[in-house]
């Protein structure tokens, strides 16, 4: 410490505000503090193997049909995303709490006036934040595969009908209409849904987990049953399976989330719109499948003994 | 009268073992005050309930029965710890952050913003030495630097009560001093420090009062000087005193029925000796 020791200024608790029983600037600081440290901590390299997914299929299928070619696109980009942003999800949320447990980085948070249910809000809100921004530019990298593959696709038609306009434009509007769409919009925010719904499940198994590993191996469980439960389910309805099967499924399907609901990608890749009541039920299902999370997280955590 | 900074009353935790019908009693009926501006130390050997009863206080863990009280407002109540600041023991903060973000932070979450928070993590990053390294990321700082990033963060919002964890362990003889320094310093400002430490000597030269915790219980308890004082000893300390000056106050005493229990040489504390040769 310094030769000529500073001292502390005498106490100015008036700039401090009255304590508040819930405070966005404290949710805030936690979410922005989580953010910043998981973006120092390297995440969005993966961005970097997206990226090389991205080229890898869009610079190889030169040989197959165009339109076929914005479909093979389409299907591998949002794949990846959705793979991506589950595993981000996971991985980043199961190390936060802890890790600030192992570090009593937790306790010093705790030991400030900051209610338990502000951490973990503040916490996922982190998480989701780095979620956003993450498919935000695999959608804008995307975004610019599907364009340039698009003006590649059309200038070719241009040089190879340009003598014929009826025919080039019946081909650029079959080009055009295999591209963008608003039901890619649509795809992308129920991929970031389905990771949203993962990071506030996986927040909520660390609040009991014993293990990092723990948490991951149950979250990877959960999305590995949320794909199968719709065929269990329909296996159920269409009569298979006796009374004990029914109510296992029945247990499995109110505890697990339908993963298979925030799946737009088939319907997108087909070129088929999606239907705003569809869309907004499924992001209506998502925002509750998230409170419902961040609900059972915060009761658990709430009585944790630190 | 002031309300105590501290108040435990009857405070017992048990902590039941999994899958087995017995119980861990970390603390057992333990009552306790610390009065505004004291320096106490909470002493004890591994496992006698010292950090149970800190992290009790803190609203980490929650008590089996009895109550915790930080200024008159019971410490279970998230509003109580404004007055409060904490360092535990061997902390570690985020890596990746450097050290102005990590008290910026800490001070968004007391409510302190724009120029006032600025000015305050300024002041405090001077006050524990460490304004050259504002923008070093923590994940390249000592053990002893973490603990002093450890202790500005718990002075943030200006608590009235500290409660230090073992605030000196890993850190050098100089940074020692220092914090013990420190400690002093908060004293004079009126600060209350709850303290806890297996450096006795240092305990002694700080606190104010004591308490020795054993197997969850408060053995002892009390001012320091009186509990550490020898009522039927007192020590003389001469300088320049001649061989026979001494042998006349020996035979003097012996003469009034006094025995002489030690004759030796005072010495220089080791840290004194450490810090003048590093110097």
């Amino acid at each position: 410490m310094s030769d000529s020791p500073t001292t502390l200024s005498t106490p100015a608790a008036a700039s401090l505000a009255r304590h508040r029983a819930f405070s966005l600037v404290r949710i805030g600081a936690l979410a922005a503090n989580t953010l910043l440290d998981l973006i120092r901590q390297k995440v969005f390299y993966f961005l970097i193997v997206f990226a090389l997914v991205l080229i890898g299929c869009s610079c190889f299928m030169d040989f197959i049909r165009p339109e076929l070619q914005f479909q093979v696109i389409k299907d591998v980009s949002l794949g990846a995303m959705s793979i991506f942003t589950w595993l981000l999800s996971v991985l980043a949320t199961a190390m936060l709490l802890p890790k600030d447990i192992e570090d009593r980085t937790l306790y010093t948070i705790l030991a400030k006036p900051v209610p338990r249910f502000e951490y973990l809000l503040g916490k996922l809100c982190g998480v989701l934040l780095l979620l956003a921004v993450s498919t935000v530019i695999m959608g804008a990298m995307f975004s610019v595969v599907l364009f340039a593959k698009e003006q590649f696709v059309v200038a070719g038609l241009r040089h190879e009908l340009g003598g014929n306009p009826a025919a080039l434009a019946e081909a650029l509007k079959g080009v055009y209409a295999g591209t963008f769409s608003s039901a890619l919009v649509a795809g992308i925010i129920a991929i970031y849904l389905k990771a949203a719904i993962f990071a506030a499940l996986t927040l909520f198994i660390s609040t009991f987990a014993s293990s990092y590993i723990f948490t991951v191996v149950i979250s990877v469980a959960v999305y590995l049953i949320g794909h199968l439960v719709p065929m269990a389910r329909d296996y159920c309805l269409s009569g298979g399976g006796g009374f004990v099967a029914k109510a296992t499924v029945a247990v499995v399907a109110l505890l697990f989330p339908d993963l298979q609901l925030f799946n737009l990608t088939d319907d997108i890749v087909a070129g088929n719109a999606i239907p705003l009541p569809i869309f907004l039920h499924t992001c209506g299902l998502g925002f509750l499948y998230i409170a419902v999370y961040t609900c059972v997280a915060y009761f658990t955590f709430a009585k944790k003994e630190l | 009268m002031s309300e105590p900074a501290i108040s435990i009353r009857n405070l017992t935790k048990v902590y039941p073992i999994p899958f087995k019908r017995e119980r861990v009693v970390a603390v057992h009926d333990l009552s306790l005050s610390v009065e505004p501006g004291q320096v106490y130390g909470l002493l004890g050997p591994n496992g006698s309930g010292k950090s149970t009863t800190m992290k009790i206080l803190l609203g980490l863990v929650s008590a089996t029965s009895g109550t915790t009280r930080i200024f008159g407002r019971d410490s279970t109540r998230v509003e109580s710890h404004e007055e409060v600041g904490y360092l535990p023991e061997n902390p570690y903060f985020y890596k990746f952050l450097t050290a102005g973000e990590t008290l910026r932070f800490y001070g968004r979450l007391c409510g302190m913003g724009g120029q006032a928070l600025r000015d305050r993590v300024h002041e405090l990053l001077a006050v524990v030495g460490l304004e050259d390294a504002e923008h070093r990321r923590l994940g390249g700082f000592s053990k002893g630097m973490l603990q002093r990033i450890g202790l500005a963060q718990a002075l943030i919002q200006e608590p009235r009560l500290l409660v230090l964890d073992e605030p000196t362990a890993g850190v050098d003889p100089a940074g020692s001093r220092d914090i013990r320094d420190l400690i002093l310093q908060f004293k004079a400002r009126g600060i209350t420090v709850l303290l806890c430490s297996h450096l006795l000597g240092q305990v002694q030269e700080v606190c104010d009062r004591v308490g020795i915790l054993h197997k969850g219980r408060l053995v002892c308890e009390g001012e320091l000087d009186k509990l550490v004082a020898i009522e039927n000893q007192t020590q003389l300390i001469f300088e320049n005193a001649s061989p026979e000056l001494l042998a006349r106050f020996e035979a003097e005493a012996a003469a009034c029925g006094a025995r002489l229990v030690e004759k030796s040489k005072p010495h220089a504390p080791l840290e004194r000796f450490f810090l003048e040769v590093t110097k």
